[in-house]
């Protein structure tokens, strides 16, 4: 059941709810199921499924030129080689403040490449208001992320095992 | 004889967690290639209980006023021109289909706008999408049921326009917020607060004189350039309802 949750990632990307948004920016919904599992699965299956939403991200998102895989990739690894936290309440709020500095991470690669592809017309200041997104994204994120990496870990730990992708175990 | 038996039944095929597995990678080749036209069908048969009714549509009385304003405004000097008579049939001629907006993007870098209204009913690549107030977008890709819209404010967007006032030329470029920038070709344009856009007539992309929006600010000349912000007079955070274009440039 955790890996088939994966494929219910582009149906909330595409609902988008604007009450769910600050300044009508909305969270970044990929990295709420990312973390949890690459911090239950490990690095490795970080990677993989930071791999594969890029990849479906990127096949429904309007950008072409653009890509969220670098970001998502980076924040599978890191989010593998994090602990879970003894003690519940500040785990809570580690979801929010992690969420938040990957949001940060991804946001930031993202417009990188937007600049870069602007660079040779000399218009590359234009874009520097947008890193509002970033800020916004940011914060939205850190919000909701709490509540639903922690939803997430209980739902992923129940089934974990079952569904590792790579196992570097020898049986 | 027991060691042949036992690597033939490690096999990776014998495994279902590898035909999962196997599955999944091909579910993810199949979205990757079809630009997530699957999803999209998907969301539309999910959404479909839930699309908008027509009581919203007062809410966009507003734009449609301040459209019809820069419309006949448009429509008085078109008639004075030879070549911009010719621009209207090209308009008269396009076929229009209505579409109802059943996902949106309006908020950080990825803007678009999914409708309801797909390759099946004849929308193709490259229509280009108003709503009341004026120009939305361009149709980017299409599915069985849908379209996605890639609207002016994303970063993907450039567009020809035009300043009916001073008849000057520029580019509107999409930052990933609400106000694109007009750049103007020539930097000695004599732009003011107010003046109406639309779109250029010598664009290959779009028809001419459709109203995009209204200049909200004139910045500094930077590098000898002269840039501009947008006040776009369509809302697509707030329109329910399109028109999907297709007209013969």
């Amino acid at each position: 059941m955790s890996l088939i949750s994966f494929l219910f990632i582009p149906l909330v990307y595409f609902w988008n709810p604007n009450w769910m948004g600050f300044f009508g920016v909305q969270p970044y919904w990929p990295l709420f199921w990312l973390l949890p599992w690459s911090m239950i699965h490990g690095s490795l299956d970080g990677l993989i499924v930071g791999l594969c939403l890029g990849l479906i991200l990127d096949s429904i998102s309007p950008e072409s030129s653009f890509t969220q895989i670098p970001g998502l990739v980076l924040c599978g690894i890191w989010f593998g080689k994090l602990d879970f936290s003894s003690n519940t309440i500040i785990g809570h709020f580690r979801y929010g403040l992690i969420c938040s500095m990957a949001s940060f991470l991804c946001g930031s690669l993202y417009l990188f490449q937007i600049l870069i592809d602007n660079l040779s017309e000399n218009s590359i200041f234009l874009y520097f208001p947008s890193i509002s997104n970033i800020f916004a994204k940011v914060f939205i994120t850190g919000l909701y992320a709490p509540l639903l990496c922690s939803l997430l870990v209980g739902f992923f730990k129940r089934s974990k095992g079952r569904y590792k992708i790579i196992s570097l175990k020898k049986n | 004889m027991v060691d042949i038996q036992r690597i033939s039944t490690n096999r990776w095929w014998h495994k279902k967690k590898n035909w999962g597995l196997f599955i999944f990678l091909l579910f993810l080749f199949f979205a990757r290639i079809s630009k997530g036209s699957l999803y999209k069908d998907l969301y539309f048969l999910i959404s479909k209980p839930f699309w908008p009714v027509q009581s919203q549509r007062e809410v966009l009385t507003k734009s449609v006023e301040q459209e019809f304003l820069i419309r006949l405004n448009q429509l008085e000097k078109d008639n004075k021109r030879l070549r911009e008579i010719l621009s209207l049939q090209r308009l008269s001629d396009s076929e229009s289909i209505s579409a109802t907006v059943i996902s949106r993007k309006t908020g950080s870098w990825w803007r678009q706008i999914i409708l309801n209204k797909g390759s099946k009913d004849g929308v193709e690549v490259g229509s280009f999408v108003v709503g009341p107030g004026g120009l939305l977008g361009r149709v980017d890709n299409t599915s069985l049921f849908t379209a996605s819209v890639t609207l002016l404010t994303s970063p993907e967007s450039k567009v020809g326009i035009w300043v009916e006032r001073i008849k000057s030329h520029g580019l509107l470029v999409g930052l990933g917020n609400d106000y694109p920038k007009v750049i103007f070709y020539n930097k000695d344009v004599d732009v003011e607060v107010g003046d109406f856009v639309l779109s250029s007539p010598a664009s290959t992309l779009l028809p001419p004189n459709i109203p995009i929006g209204v200049i909200q600010s004139v910045d500094p000349e930077l590098k000898g350039q002269k840039t501009a912000n947008l006040f776009l007079i369509a809302k697509p955070q707030a329109i329910d309802w399109v028109q999907i274009l297709k007209v013969k440039i």
